[in-house]
């Protein structure tokens, strides 16, 4: 074990090769295809779903924001674990693969931080923006947490300690995730929903609406992924390049 | 193991040589008691049991930050850093030896911060003393764990004095919040319950496993 981060020093990654990026161009293409081919169905599922009896037209932002929370974890999950696979084989495409996960999981949960308050404010009346629940304060903190890892990538010299740092540091952010989860049975949550029970056949969904939900949260999560691996793939050509110059100047 | 306990009587003798964390640490809390009594003047008894547990932990966080600042700074003098990582034996023995000095230190810095904290605010902290000294020892777990582990990290990254909190007190907040609320309960007399334990005990040991785990990756070759 104490010889292992020895391992964590990054090495040319096989699939950083010139093939390995024009497979995730062709990825790319797909899922772009895919997207466009899904947009017109949520736009039509959302605009045609039942309008809620009580919240009105600002309940549609229910196909928004959940899926929202679902890339933001997603995010997370990926830059925790691509982080530890850097840790233990030390290639630079996992690495690349972390950043994209925070980077694009930041996104998300900006954008969920975002349409929250606008939900609460249009559900709850003027002034609730903001409510202190359990699972929002907790979704706040992951949010601060991944900015304080980009500010970590940036002010930690040198790209393999940096790298090693901010894989340290995605594994240790990322615990709060189940806790996130969990938080709401430990504590009781005041706005969100309980959390499932698998064993429970009802839905908290009204007649209607599970279909938009279905499709906005498959949209959104190609849409996660589409910018996952551009992201992705931006970083492993930005490698690629910068390799090519140090050999072309060593030459 | 050796390393560990190597370390942490090294580091215990140095902080009783110079006193240096230990004397910072403990007036920067008074001080934040202090602006705290000037923030709130006047309070009533029932305003100051809402919040007395609350202004003790932020004290008890801010004061930790200064020491865990510390923590691996004066490694960096003559490359200490260096024999640190070439140190035989897994390097997580590294981080529990100066994690454990950092506990104690710390715990030491929160006894005296509670004493002027209720000679302050008058509040009688002897009220289930035992049960708020559980909940102290059992959240410095958390916070001397991932306090270890960012200060090793931030020490070599510029800005570092900044960095520490930015990374560490996001990470705290779960705890913080189930240790404000556990103190809430002991302060007014409430027996210690398990729930109220329970995402110590929890999120205490997942940090401490996690952070003994990732030490062996904090040090350069």
């Amino acid at each position: 074990m104490t010889n292992s981060s020895s391992s964590a020093s990054p090495t040319p990654a096989t699939s950083s090769s010139p093939s390995g990026s024009d497979r995730l161009g062709l990825t790319l293409k797909l899922l772009g295809w895919a997207i466009l081919g899904l947009l017109p169905l949520y736009a039509w599922t959302v605009s045609t779903a039942p309008i809620d009896s009580v919240q009105g037209m600002m309940q549609k932002i229910l196909y928004v924001h959940p899926p929202l929370a679902y890339g933001a974890y997603l995010g997370f999950v990926a830059t925790a674990i691509a982080g530890g696979l850097f840790l233990w084989q030390g290639r630079e495409v996992h690495d690349q693969l972390a950043i994209a996960g925070a980077e694009v999981g930041t996104l998300f949960c900006t954008l969920m931080l975002i349409t929250g308050p606008i939900w609460a404010r249009g559900a709850w009346g003027p002034g609730n923006w903001w409510v202190w629940d359990a699972r929002l304060t907790l979704t706040l903190l992951l949010w601060f947490v991944y900015l304080a890892y980009m500010l970590l990538r940036s002010f930690t010299e040198g790209d393999e300690r940096a790298a090693r740092f901010s894989s340290i540091y995605g594994i240790l952010g990322v615990v709060l995730i189940p806790l996130n989860y969990w938080i709401i049975d430990l504590v009781g949550g005041a706005m969100h929903p309980d959390n499932l029970e698998f064993e429970e056949e009802s839905s908290s969904l009204g007649v209607g609406m599970g279909l938009p939900f279905f499709v906005g949260n498959l949209t959104l999560f190609f849409v996660f992924i589409y910018l996952l691996v551009l992201r992705w793939r931006v970083g492993m050509l930005r490698t690629e390049a910068e390799r090519a110059e140090f050999d072309s100047r060593r030459i | 193991m050796n390393v560990a306990w190597a370390l942490l009587w090294k580091d215990l003798a140095t902080e009783w040589r110079s006193r240096d964390r230990i004397v910072a640490m403990t007036v920067f809390s008074f001080l934040i008691i202090v602006v705290f009594q000037f923030a709130w003047p006047n309070m009533e008894p029932e305003q100051i049991a809402q919040l007395a547990p609350g202004i003790l932990w932020v004290t008890y966080v801010f004061a930790a930050v200064i020491g865990l600042g510390r923590t691996f700074s004066t490694e960096l003098e003559n490359d200490a850093m260096t024999a640190l990582a070439l140190a035989p034996g897994n390097r997580g023995w590294i981080f529990l030896g100066k994690a454990t000095a950092t506990w104690v230190l710390i715990t030491a810095v929160q006894a005296m911060a509670g004493l002027v904290f209720a000679l302050f605010f008058r509040v009688d902290l002897t009220i289930g003393l035992s049960g708020t000294a559980t909940i102290v020892a059992l959240a410095n777990v958390a916070i001397c764990s991932v306090g270890t582990l960012l200060s090793a990290m931030s020490v070599r990254s510029r800005f570092r004095e900044v960095l520490l909190p930015v990374l560490l007190i996001p990470t705290l907040i779960p705890v913080l919040a189930a240790a404000v609320t556990g103190t809430t309960a002991t302060v007014a007399g409430e027996a210690l319950a398990l729930t109220t334990l329970q995402p110590l005990i929890v999120i205490g040991g997942i940090y401490f496993i996690l952070c003994f785990l990732l030490f062996d990756f904090v040090l350069d070759e």
